[in-house]
């Protein structure tokens, strides 16, 4: 076990913890990602993430009760809301697929969902 | 005789190889990553490449991979295992050559398990046309890490005893 062959396994594990951390930061984006709001378990509006729309907000009137949804750069969240505890304010923004915002008294539903993720084996090597 | 004697113990290291290779096989390493292996036929290759040099060490390599196909029966996966043969053995056959002074043989052992591991993502990646198996490379570098690091360490012991050896029965290299 020479000097450079320590040199080479901490350049190597190095090299390959920064690539690990940029794969999982950089590939594994779902590809489109968008918010799903559902109002007492039906979706009623989709919105897909864009340039655009970063500042916009979307109220949200409904028998239940009024929100109002600011769309951010890839995030997402409510900004104001007539329900008495205001647990979805404070919550503040969701960015990543699988998270929700749920505002219960007001039966609202806020979900950032990503494309189908593949289940199924997309290659097999015998 | 000692051209005869040289064959036979070139022989002897694919058999070993092939049984390396076998055992390997049937031991899969599903904790870590499916696809890693622990290299042991590298092992192989690394002591000829020592003993005998970088011309028979690939032509054990490619012996080996082609006869490992005979044997394990999977077609595709000779694509995989001669690309990845025929690039370690080139990589520690240049590692050791030129750069011997600042790797010892785990440190050529670490680069020729790289180098495998890089043609068989790279061979995966033009087979299945999807160039985000890649991701699935820093995963297999480290794995090759450790092995890597065995196998030099197996190779070293097993080199200097055939060394002693070979200097009594006068192979001729």
């Amino acid at each position: 076990m020479t000097k450079g062959d320590k040199i080479l396994i901490v350049t190597v594990i190095i090299i390959n913890i920064l690539a690990l951390w940029f794969v999982r930061n950089a590939a594994f984006n779902y590809g489109e990602k968008y918010i799903s709001i559902q109002v007492n378990g039906e979706e009623i509006k989709k919105i897909t993430f864009d340039k655009n729309m970063v500042g916009k907000q979307i109220p949200i009137k409904t028998e239940y009760g009024y929100n109002l949804i600011e769309i951010g750069d890839e995030k997402v969240r409510v900004v104001e809301a007539d329900c008495p505890d205001k647990l979805d304010v404070k919550q503040g923004y969701i960015s990543r697929v699988g998270e929700v915002i749920v505002c219960l008294p007001n039966k609202l539903v806020i979900e950032i969902k990503g494309e189908a993720v593949e289940t199924e084996i997309d290659g097999l090597s015998r | 005789m000692r051209s005869t004697r040289r064959l036979i113990f070139l022989s002897l290291l694919v058999a070993i190889g092939l049984g390396l290779g076998l055992f390997e096989s049937m031991m899969p390493l599903p904790f870590i990553a499916p696809g890693a292996k622990l290299g042991l036929s590298n092992m192989v290759i690394l002591i000829t490449l020592v003993v005998f040099g970088g011309k028979d060490a690939f032509m054990v390599g490619v012996l080996k991979s082609l006869v490992l196909t005979l044997v394990t029966g999977s077609v595709t996966s000779l694509f995989y295992s001669f690309s990845g043969s025929v690039l370690s053995c080139l990589t520690m056959y240049l590692i050791y050559k030129y750069f011997s002074n600042i790797f010892s043989l785990i440190g050529v052992s670490i680069f020729g398990a790289m180098a495998h591991n890089f043609a068989q993502v790279l061979v995966a990646c033009l087979i299945m046309n999807n160039f985000r198996i890649f991701s699935y490379l820093p995963i297999l570098q480290l794995t090759s890490l450790f092995t890597g690091y065995f196998v030099g360490l197996t190779s070293r012991f097993a080199v200097n005893n055939l060394k002693k050896s070979f200097d009594k029965i006068d192979i001729s290299l």
